[in-house]
């Protein structure tokens, strides 16, 4: 079991479909993990064991009979808990729908469904997907496998998600990013998680937080694995109107290892100067790697974005409490306190400064788009700082002092608000030894060049390699 | 805040609203500082380029 979890998913499916494992081995080999480190981890709300060994068995009843594959069959899957499943609850990390059983997959878990993925759960999330520490008071917070001693956060909101695969629970998972909520725990678990642009993956049947900003991805421990994923998920749906009719490409075939002449902007002010020295000092390092690959680095300033958050508060604010309305005035106290007050303040925002806000966001995206029209990604720490305490509401980054949530959302929802692709993946270590993730941005719809460098990165470090000492 | 509240069609207490106020005044000064930014006639974005 030990080898098998840790297996990737490019191998985990090679070797399935030429009967080296079999499905039903695979699926019980993850149950059986999930049952021994999740009452530590708490990175699960919902486990579907039966179920996913009735589809195992199932998918290995197609091997035999030499039925048509798909490219993941026999993959283990977590899902957020938001993302809509068939049957089975579907509670967003919250009270108010702790019994909510949708009758319909959202349509990327009917696709890598399709592709030949087994669901083995639904798992944990800052309450309604509105937190980016990954807090939660109704099923208990997840837990950094990283920190033996269980008191540092996952980051969020994809919480469960990247426990798990950090943990090997899973061997990928989904996410969903309205202001990093893939990208955040990605890099403080250890992880690779990529935000794809938006209207390249449907959003429909996935509870939203805020309909212009909510993004669904994979969550893996290589680019080559969020490659293979992303391609089964990804594209056009009807359903969703924002997605694009562009076709899907083959993200895997994209990672050739070769990023000899590629251009690459480190993003200075703002993202490398707002972070703490160790997270600088490893994006730097990181930047350098690419160079000796033969990418071309220089330094980039986006002006843009030190009005984000303001402006993203009016979006996210505005359109969460237009979500949550009705709750809020007939359940309010079934809310988590944090969730509650975010979602109050909202009713303070007005027409005039949601529209500003939507001007900014014009301003960003335009601003992205300019300094990526010469280079072929960005390049920028994830977060500013590694996994912080649970319940740690300040921290300190050089001589300012600013509250962590604030810290943690930073440097990541730029992205959200331009659209364009962003991938996280780890980049070193801290001197308490927690993972740093550092995060490549690509041009709109060009998840694949974002991949091969995130990939190329890959191959010549081993950081994602590492397992976390609870694992 | 109570104004405001009304408006937007919820009834919180007073406590409610009191307990808010320290991150609602920080979340309102930096909406301030959205109305005062040079913004000129930039189109606001309410739709994604869809290809």
């Amino acid at each position: 079991m030990g080898d098998l979890v840790w297996t990737s998913v490019v191998d985990l499916a090679r070797m399935i479909a030429t009967k080296e494992v079999s499905p039903v081995e695979v699926t019980r080999a993850f149950l059986e993990r999930v049952a021994a480190l999740d009452g530590t981890l708490k990175s699960f709300i919902t486990v579907t064991g039966d179920s996913a060994l009735d589809a195992a068995r199932a998918a290995e009843a197609d091997l035999v009979a030499g039925r048509v594959q798909g490219p993941l069959l026999g993959v283990p899957l977590g899902l957020k808990d938001l993302f809509n499943t068939a049957g089975v609850r579907t509670t967003g990390g919250s009270k108010i729908l702790a019994d909510s059983v949708p009758t319909a997959d959202a349509t990327v878990v009917r696709r890598l469904r399709a592709a030949g993925a087994i669901v083995l759960g639904k798992l944990n999330m800052h309450e309604f997907a509105y937190g980016p520490e990954g807090l939660n008071e109704h099923y208990g917070h997840a837990r950094n496998p990283w920190d033996a001693q269980q008191t540092r956060v996952t980051g969020g909101s994809s919480s469960g998600s990247g426990a798990a695969v950090a943990a090997a629970l899973v061997p990928v998972a989904l996410g969903s990013d309205t202001g990093g909520s893939i990208r955040i725990p990605a890099a403080l678990c250890g992880i690779t998680g990529i935000k794809p642009t938006y209207g390249r993956a449907s959003r429909a049947g996935v509870l939203p937080l805020a309909w212009s900003m909510d993004h669904v991805g994979p969550m893996a421990r290589s680019a080559a694995d969020c490659a293979i994923v992303l391609r089964a998920m990804a594209g056009y749906d009807p359903a969703d109107p924002t997605t694009s009719v562009l076709p899907v490409p083959d993200y895997g075939a994209a990672l050739t290892g070769e990023i000899k002449g590629l251009r690459v902007g480190l993003l200075r002010p703002f993202f490398m100067d707002g972070s703490a020295p160790e997270v600088t000092a490893a994006v730097q390092s990181a930047a350098r790697a690419l160079e000796g690959l033969g990418a071309v680095v220089d330094e980039v300033r986006l002006e843009s974005v030190w009005p984000v958050a303001a402006a993203s508060f009016a979006i996210v604010a505005s359109e969460a409490l237009a979500y949550h309305a009705a709750w809020m005035r007939t359940r309010s106290a079934d809310y988590q306190p944090d969730v509650r007050e975010r979602l109050k303040m909202g009713a303070f925002v007005t027409g005039v400064q949601y529209v500003r806000a939507q001007q900014v966001r014009a301003r960003v995206r335009a601003e992205v788009d300019e300094a990526l029209a010469r280079r072929d990604v960005l390049l920028a720490p994830t977060t500013p700082l590694p996994a912080p305490v649970l319940g740690q509401t300040e921290t300190r980054i050089g001589d300012a002092k600013t509250d962590v949530r604030s810290a943690l959302i930073r440097l990541t929802r730029p992205f959200n608000f331009s659209g364009h692709p962003a991938c996280s993946l780890p980049c070193g270590v801290s001197g308490d030894g927690l993972p740093i993730g550092m995060q490549l941005v690509g041009r709109p719809f060009d998840e694949a060049t974002v991949l091969r460098v995130a990939d190329a990165y890959q191959r010549a470090t081993d950081w994602h390699r590492r397992r976390p000492p609870l694992a | 805040m109570r104004s405001a509240m009304r408006l937007a069609g919820f009834a919180w207490s007073d406590a409610e609203l009191d307990a808010l106020r320290p991150g609602l005044e920080r979340a309102l000064a930096s909406l301030d500082e959205l109305e005062r930014l040079p913004l000129g006639d930039t189109e606001p974005t309410t739709q994604y380029r869809i290809f």
